[in-house]
């Protein structure tokens, strides 16, 4: 009984999802790290950020949804001698960010009417990512991996390419905040500021 | 077809922003140096060294039978990578001799294949229940925690012979790890320049 009173709320969930208006995007992410940026402070080029956001109300006012977001930073370092407390140690190295983030968010959006093809938002993210610090040295690997609470506001534009169409351009620039931490590596919380543009199927 | 376009972009991006890794070529075209030392120990106070001509040690998981790398065997390589270490050892003031002419000092060198050494815990200082004769006695040595296929370290290590002890061992005095030398874009150059970086980082050798 209480797995048909489930399938039937699922059911209903997804019966609502559906019918209401909402969009899906796949995006291409630019980072650039604020914290630590001795460690690693080149802009990532390397990101790609998808979501599903569902409209919520005929003024599409607001919108909430879930964003998945991937993100590789990395930054060569040039050949170094690292004293020890009985020796020494020279290597040059890589030193990486791998970084995985999901967050529920939620979204306002400007706009005169509801049927422009035009929007602008502003949004907050808030979910969990994990990073795994990693250095790379010759043949040699050292990893940290550490979750963190998952902090986005975000502000971006959304254009509908034609009205006929249901298709349309995504920008948007964020700011994360993890406290994502690894004492190995100095990093007390991680941030970044984001850019991500892409493209968007509109249901409306 | 607009569904199959998504799922193409984001397989896309998965694939170009998951985990890539560094350009091995970037990665592999110079040997990682560890040197470690007894801080104990007074370098000025030793004159001579001995050192092998032709021939290294060969120390491996996966052929447990090979104990030494020949000039004849492996020509290229041991003569050198010994040339080398002797050329460092003469300019910070150490003299050679025979290994019968009573040296102070003992150099050995040697290949260790198949265990990460830069994952091991450095001992401050040990000891060798033997010295000299066969490199077989250096399965006594104390690492082999973590296990990797493929991977070498070319070792190089100082040893006291003038303070050998009443039960015969000999204490080691500096040690040089260099790897990795199965993954290398010039392992002969490579291992050159490792030699000159370890004896560079470590001023406090000579007299």
């Amino acid at each position: 009984m209480k797995k048909i009173a489930i399938i039937i709320a699922l059911a209903c969930g997804c019966g609502l999802v559906q019918a209401q208006d909402n969009y899906f995007f796949v995006n291409w992410d630019i980072n650039t790290p604020m914290t630590n940026t001795n460690w690693i402070g080149s802009t990532s080029t390397r990101g790609i950020r998808a979501g599903y956001r569902a409209i919520i109300g005929p003024q599409r006012r607001f919108s909430a949804g879930l964003d998945v977001g991937w993100a590789t930073f990395s930054e060569y370092k040039p050949t170094q001698t690292f004293q020890q407390e009985a020796g020494a140690i020279t290597t040059d190295y890589f030193n990486y960010i791998y970084q995985l983030s999901f967050a529920a968010s939620g979204q306002y959006y400007f706009h005169k009417s509801a049927n422009e093809r035009f929007f602008s938002y502003v949004g907050m993210g808030l979910g969990a990512n994990q990073n795994k610090y990693t250095v790379f040295y010759n043949i040699y690997k050292d990893q940290h991996a550490a979750w963190g609470f998952l902090a986005r506001p975000e502000a971006g534009i959304l254009l509908r390419i034609s009205t006929r169409k249901r298709i349309g351009l995504m920008a948007a620039v964020h700011y994360d905040y993890s406290t994502s931490k690894s004492n190995d590596y100095n990093y007390s919380s991680f941030s970044a500021v984001g850019v991500s543009v892409g493209i968007m199927s509109m249901q409306w | 077809m607009k569904k199959n376009f998504f799922l193409l972009a984001l397989v896309a991006g998965l694939a170009w922003a998951c985990e890539p890794t560094p350009d091995n070529m970037k990665l592999l075209d110079q040997l990682v140096v560890q040197t470690h030392y007894d801080t104990e120990v007074n370098f000025t106070d030793y004159a001579t060294y001995s050192i092998s001509t032709d021939t290294i040690g060969f120390i491996s998981n996966a052929n447990p039978n090979d104990t030494i790398l020949t000039e004849h065997d492996t020509p290229g390589y041991p003569r050198p990578v010994l040339t080398q270490v002797g050329t460092n050892l003469n300019k910070v003031g150490y003299t050679r001799v025979e290994k019968n002419a009573n040296p102070d000092l003992g150099i050995n060198v040697y290949v260790v294949n198949d265990y990460n050494l830069f994952q091991q815990v450095v001992y401050p200082s040990y000891y060798y229940p033997s010295y000299y004769g066969y490199y077989g006695s250096y399965y006594n040595y104390p690492y082999i925690n973590t296990y990797a296929q493929n991977t070498g370290a070319l070792v190089v290590e100082i040893v006291d012979l003038k303070n050998i002890g009443a039960d015969k061992k000999v204490r080691v005095l500096w040690t040089a790890y260099m790897g990795d030398v199965y993954s290398t874009i010039d392992l002969v150059q490579q291992s050159l320049d490792a030699i000159d970086q370890a004896f560079h980082q470590s001023p406090y050798i000579g007299r």
